[in-house]
């Protein structure tokens, strides 16, 4: 009975969250939108230089908030390498001695850096781009790891943190660079718009694929070194 | 010359998280240094054209609202960027001295402290709903890695408990966006405030209000959504504690004030209101009642931020159908809040690091016989203790005078028992942590002490918290400033 009492609070929050959330949906149903964007979009599209509207949206309409989504991954990345030590690249725990999976790695990691290469090349006309040819990228490289193929890079060096930075980096000199030639920030020139993208995309792609990677490497969490501020007193 | 304002301002501290990530701490220290030089001489820039030629909007990528990102520019947003600067250039200065440079995750200080930077500049100046939230992305997560930064276990459960309130928050906001993209087809700010202007009839979007001022007072640790701000602001390292005391917290709630200001009046309530303007009376009084019973050092000076929090929610009840007059008085004394709380609680922790690396120990009671050793840093706490009590001529002082007015003219009475109740109750944690460090106690002597910059960086701090008061009527007219064309405010 007490136990019952203690979850009514909580079934009144959830059911006024979803009636709320209910009338707010039918009343956004019934009502006309003030702004029509998506025809704004259609009518700009041909000065993105990339066919795919979400690539336009992500890469030029809106390109400052995905440099700044691409910081919060690198955010990420960060602080997941500085809290965890790497030292278990060798921990033979942690490499399995499958058979079956390194067979099968043998037939899916190129399919998959080819999947990559693919949903990266079709980002510019149709759904794809860096963000999911990352992830495809991040899962052959976590195969890898399982598999107990050394990967250096992955060690808290230069390497590592190059890695994770080089998207955003070369996404943000484009950005100052055309403003270098006078232009608004993150305003492509138009008859480079396209090669801009796709450069974009490629060294993005790779620092995402990094990111994740590193993320699931550096998942383990020793006993961390350093104690409280004046905690021993 | 506003273009490369802009620039610096938005991409500097980009830019510099790269540089600082790729080199090591002393390096990255040195890189740092210039980078601060940079960010002051271009937020006093920044700052000095608005005060010229008012505020204006800049569209990035040269596409306009609704179908590109529109920043704001104006006299707010330039008053908080140019506190940013000092506070952050203030902490980032005392950082590079506090932190041990031979541990090599100390290097993660300076990419996360950039991209803290960042983030907030982007929320100061943002005026685009999804803008904001990705904006508030940067700000939670390298706070939660700076608070994690190679700590403990304990560091490590503070961080989790912080990251995992955040994302709530965000997550909440974020779902108050898209029912605001839903009902109005835009993410501009303006935009969907000039569209409730037009036809107000729109009372579906007050649910995504609520949701996004949930989520942002989550996010900003108002009571009772405040139990993750103590253990993760009292754990981390000084200049960290100094960031998110004084900036962070303000990043969500500019955030929910700019939110309400522009569409409170036609989507909030007047229980949603006082609602939050009681939750921020319960903050003062619970802040400061744990503030005085903590027994480290840190903490006490957590939980006084959990109360001073409280204040800058009672502009909530003070701006909602009031008169102009009484709406302004609040806001000015939130900006005075929001600014002299920062320079506050900045200076406060950067002392009371001073004050634990001087005794080695985190509690209060050990802090006796501290006052002989360390009189500088002792006299920085108690002078930023002073701008929290509320004492003239502090900038405390004068937030708190305006609130007093403004709730007078409105008729809010109640909010009175707030100002002075807490008050007193800031006033007797400041001098508890005096009274232990007055206590004589000769069987101590071995007093560690830092160094004379260390101790210098917090008092500049106070003494600017201290004369805010005095330099009130200037910083609250340049507040006021809206955009040059006289559209938009």
């Amino acid at each position: 009975m007490k136990r019952d009492l203690a979850l009514l609070p909580a079934t009144a929050i959830c059911l006024a969250f979803v009636s709320g959330l209910a009338y707010s949906i039918w009343q956004i149903a019934i009502t006309i939108k003030p702004v029509d964007l998506p025809g704004l979009l259609g009518k700009n599209l041909d000065q993105s230089g990339v066919e795919n509207p979400v690539t336009a949206v992500l890469l030029n309409f809106r390109s400052y908030d995905t440099l700044l989504e691409i910081g919060v991954l690198v955010i990420a990345g960060i602080a997941g390498i500085s809290v965890a030590r790497t030292s278990s690249l060798e921990d033979p725990e942690l490499r399995t001695s499958d058979t079956l999976l390194y067979a099968l790695q043998r037939w899916l990691i190129p399919l998959m850096l080819l999947l990559a290469g693919y949903l990266l090349w079709a980002g510019s006309d149709r759904p794809g781009g860096a963000f999911q040819a990352g992830a495809v990228l991040a899962a052959s490289g976590v195969l890898m790891r399982l598999g107990g193929i050394p990967m250096d890079f992955l060690r808290p060096g230069i390497m590592l943190r190059l890695g994770l930075s080089l998207g955003f980096a070369v996404f943000l000199l484009v950005a100052v660079t055309s403003a270098l030639h006078g232009g608004e920030f993150l305003a492509y020139p138009p008859e480079l718009a396209k090669t801009l993208i796709v450069v974009i995309e490629t060294v993005l792609t790779l620092s995402i694929a990094m990111v994740l990677l590193a993320l699931f490497v550096s998942a383990p969490v020793n006993n961390a070194e350093e104690p409280e501020e004046g905690g021993s007193g | 010359m506003t273009l490369w304002l802009m620039a610096g301002l938005l991409f500097t501290p980009l830019a510099w998280a790269v540089l600082t990530l790729l080199a090591g701490f002393r390096w990255g220290r040195a890189i740092t240094w210039l980078g601060i030089a940079i960010q002051v001489l271009v937020s006093l820039a920044l700052w000095a054209v608005v005060v010229r030629d008012g505020g204006f909007q800049y569209p990035l990528g040269g596409w306009q609202a609704p179908l590109g990102i529109e920043l704001r520019v104006d006299g707010l947003a330039v008053t908080f960027v140019l506190l940013t600067a000092l506070v952050a250039a203030a902490s980032g200065l005392h950082a590079g001295f506090y932190l041990d440079p031979d541990k090599q995750w100390h290097r993660y200080f300076w990419p996360l402290f950039w991209f803290l930077w960042a983030g907030l500049n982007v929320v100061w100046l943002g005026n685009d709903l999804f803008n904001l939230y990705v904006g508030l992305e940067l700000i939670s997560l390298s706070a939660v890695g700076l608070v994690a930064l190679g700590g403990q276990s304990e560091a490590l459960r503070a961080a989790l408990r912080y990251l995992m309130a955040a994302l709530l928050g965000s997550l909440a906001y974020l779902l108050g966006v898209a029912l605001f993209y839903g009902e109005f087809g835009s993410l501009s700010l303006s935009g969907i405030a000039f569209a409730l202007r037009q036809d107000s009839a729109r009372d579906g979007a007050g649910f995504a209000l609520v949701l996004m001022l949930f989520g942002l007072a989550l996010k900003t640790a108002l009571f009772p959504m405040h139990r993750w701000l103590p253990p993760a602001h009292g754990i981390a390292r000084s200049p960290v504690s100094a960031l998110l005391s004084a900036l962070v917290v303000k990043g969500s709630f500019y955030i929910a004030a700019r939110l309400w200001l522009e569409l409170g009046a036609p989507l909030g309530s007047l229980a949603l209101a006082q609602l939050l303007g009681l939750l921020g009376g319960m903050a003062v009084f619970w802040g400061g009642w744990q503030a005085l019973r903590q027994p480290k050092l840190k903490q006490v000076v957590a939980y006084s931020s959990v109360a001073q929090i409280g204040y800058l929610f009672l502009l909530f009840p003070l701006t909602w159908n009031t008169t102009e007059a009484a709406a302004l008085q609040a806001q000015q004394a939130m900006t005075l809040q929001v600014t002299s709380h920062a320079l506050a609680k900045a200076a406060m922790f950067l002392s009371a690091g001073n004050l634990i690396m001087s005794v080695g120990s985190n509690r209060v009671n050990a802090l006796a016989g501290v006052s002989h050793f360390l009189p500088f840093s002792l006299f920085s706490f108690g002078l930023a203790g002073v701008s929290l009590m509320g004492l003239p001529p502090t900038g405390g002082f004068a937030a708190k005078w305006l609130f007093l007015q403004a709730s007078l003219a409105t008729g809010q009475w109640w909010w009175l028992v707030v100002l002075l109740g807490g008050g007193l109750l800031s006033a007797a944690y400041v001098f508890r942590v005096y009274r232990a460090s007055f206590v004589e106690d000769s069987n101590i002597d071995h007093f560690f002490h830092p160094a004379r910059r260390l101790e210098i960086i917090p008092m500049i701090l106070a003494l600017l918290s201290l004369g805010l008061g005095l330099m009130a009527e200037p910083v609250l007219s340049v507040m006021a400033l809206t955009f040059a064309n006289g559209e938009g405010t």
